[in-house]
């Protein structure tokens, strides 16, 4: 880290590099639009087309992901911490994408052909120096972010599907182990591809705590045209490896612990961090209060419910209330989920954490706050600088 | 065949064209507010930023074969092979990230119509079962009121048949079996009664119970929030 300050101090400083040069020219190129992302892959593949392996059958996304990163890159040039953080874990999240040291000059000089190509007249072998200059530093805060992260664990884990339960019409629940074993946080989540959809990641997180025997409980429901989620819910997944990413998220118990009673809010499989945070607790000397609602649209959504009501008689600390939002025989709560929530009280004593679909995420966290909660009483599940 | 290269990955089709941009009319907005609908204004604006994004494409590539062209003039290899002076080594290799992006963009196309194909065919079965669970609901709902139904009939018909006795004899037999009935739900009450006390004295003892381990807790807590106490003064 304090080496890669000092990289951008020099940058900034006497350096020969401009960044305000450097700005307008992607600026000049950025109007290309996705003719420009398009022209660095096809580029990148002819002249290495080992590389092309690595990225999955479409680019659409990948493409997306390039333009996004160097309006990132080049717009945060001066906030010299949060660009290196972000170019950190850029760099740590491209392990488990098989990228190593000689994939960095092949990618800087695609880049710098793209510029090239796109600026037409305005390429001047002092701009090439620059983006060449600025390409170098990117890269060499990335290859240390991976070296570093390589003492640490590996680019991905090996992980075999030894239990599959189809739990209702559209979610299932995966028993994996990891090999070697995952150390992790509760709440946290990986990337997971499926080896009959190579290259395509997908964060899931893990629904229990870390457990003597190493296994890995993940929930998985089918999204409409969803390419991973149907190949992890079907029965074919049993016995299958997956690949699994480094656990990532900040969803986790705040340490040391606040004191506060614990409000949990879940919808449908944002269950399970939240029943990984339980089962944290569950394992406390003197647990505090927990109350966690667990919505779904129908009943039969609810598809952990029994577990979690067998959790329920054994801990006295523990609360559940199920809620449906369209089903009108439920005998439970009814209603959305913000709803219901906030119905059943003030919750502004306690720490909130919140998982499930953005939309009931973001809402409950809007009643929750004007309801008088603060802000750092909230924790909902932020995958930071990587893609969900 | 240069023009060719150059226009390949472009449609001219629907394209902005500058009498356009002169005739163009926006809808006035409603009473009340004044200037144009927004909504029509931002299409066009889309229309014209793409419009620019095309153009910008297209002379950055003609930029480049301009200067192709006048690095051979340069060169002066206008006298040797004509083909490869139009086609060298570099622009092969331009033509061969086009044709890539071209397919690239393809494939992007078919992956992305085949993930909307199966994102519509999902969405259709999760509907129709949706469908199939609510007729199984309601039938299940109109069966269950017909045996009601049935049943309040059988009750009132029973009911209504029960014509009061007429002989002797058959009023001592009336009375035999009521004596009997009393009898018998005198013995249910008492079953009953004991079982619904013995439920009482479980929840009385649940009750009492917690009390007492809450009772535990909260000495255990305030034994515990002492400690922290003194150590914080002891900071």
């Amino acid at each position: 880290m304090p080496r890669s300050v000092n990289l951008w101090r020099r940058w900034r400083k006497a350096g020969p590099l401009d960044v305000v040069r450097l700005r307008e020219s992607f600026d000049h190129v950025a109007m290309h639009g996705d003719e420009l992302p398009l022209f660095f892959y096809s580029d990148l593949f002819i002249k290495h087309p080992e590389v092309r392996e690595l990225f999955p059958v479409s680019m659409a996304a990948q493409r997306g992901h390039l333009v996004d990163a160097l309006v990132k890159i080049v717009s945060q040039v001066d906030s010299v911490n949060d660009l290196t953080a972000f170019l950190q874990g850029l760099g740590r999240d491209h392990r488990k994408f098989g990228a190593v040291a000689e994939h960095y000059d092949a990618v800087g000089a695609s880049l710098l052909a793209t510029l090239e190509h796109f600026s037409g007249p305005a390429w001047t072998p002092e701009l090439a120096t620059d983006w060449k200059a600025a390409y170098e530093l990117v890269g060499s805060i990335m290859t240390a972010a991976a070296d570093a992260d390589e003492q640490l664990r590996p680019p991905w884990w090996r992980g075999t599907v030894v239990a599959y339960e189809r739990r209702a019409f559209d979610v299932s629940v995966l028993f994996v182990r990891p090999e070697p074993r995952m150390d992790y946080l509760p709440g946290q989540s990986v990337a997971i591809e499926s080896p009959s959809r190579p290259k395509l990641w997908r964060y899931y997180s893990m629904a229990n705590a870390p457990r003597s025997d190493g296994l890995l409980e993940f929930h998985i429901r089918l999204i409409d045209g969803g390419a991973v989620s149907m190949a992890l819910t079907s029965s074919t997944i049993a016995d299958t490896e997956l690949r699994l990413g480094p656990p990532v998220g900040a969803l986790t118990l705040s340490q040391p612990s606040s004191g506060r009673d614990l409000l949990l809010v879940a919808g449908s499989t944002g269950l399970a961090p939240l029943k990984a945070i339980l089962d944290q607790v569950a394992a406390l000397q003197q647990p505090p209060r927990v109350h966690l609602f667990f919505g779904a649209r129908t009943a039969d959504g609810l598809y952990d419910l029994d577990s979690l009501e067998k959790m329920a008689a054994q801990y006295p600390w523990l609360t559940i209330t199920p809620a449906v939002s369209a089903d009108s025989k439920f005998t439970g709560e009814t209603g959305s989920l913000p709803d219901v929530v906030a119905r059943h009280g003030d919750w502004s004593g306690h720490d909130a954490y919140l998982a499930g679909p953005t939309e009931m995420v973001q809402e409950a966290v809007a009643r929750l706050t004007s309801a008088g909660m603060a802000q750092e009483q909230i924790h909902i599940e932020d995958f930071g600088w990587s893609e969900p | 065949m240069e023009r060719a290269l150059t226009t390949a990955w472009f449609n001219d089709e629907g394209r902005l064209t500058p009498e356009e941009l002169q005739t163009v009319t926006f809808p006035m907005s409603r009473l009340g507010r004044r200037g144009y609908e927004e909504e029509p204004v931002q299409r066009f604006l889309r229309a014209v930023h793409a419009e620019f994004v095309h153009l910008a494409n297209e002379r950055a590539s003609l930029w480049q074969d301009v200067q192709r062209l006048r690095r051979r003039i340069i060169a002066g290899e206008a006298g040797g092979d004509p083909n490869a002076v139009l086609f060298g080594k570099e622009d092969a290799h331009i033509h061969a990230v086009r044709i890539l992006s071209t397919a690239q963009v393809t494939a992007d196309r078919y992956v992305a119509d085949a993930q909307a194909y199966s994102s519509r065919v999902t969405e259709e079965a999760r509907l129709r079962r949706d469908d199939i669970m609510r007729e199984a609901e309601q039938h299940s709902d109109m069966l269950l009121e017909e045996a009601h139904a049935r049943a309040r009939e059988a009750a009132v018909s029973a009911l209504n048949v029960a014509a009061p006795p007429q002989t002797d004899r058959e009023r001592r037999a009336a009375q035999a079996e009521l004596a009997y009935l009393r009898t018998y739900s005198e013995v249910y009450r008492a079953h009953l009664r004991a079982y619904t006390e013995g439920l009482l004295r479980g929840i009385e003892d649940w009750e009492r119970k917690e009390a007492a381990s809450l009772q535990e807790t909260a000495s255990l807590q305030e034994a515990a929030q002492g400690h922290t106490d003194r150590r914080s003064i002891g900071h």
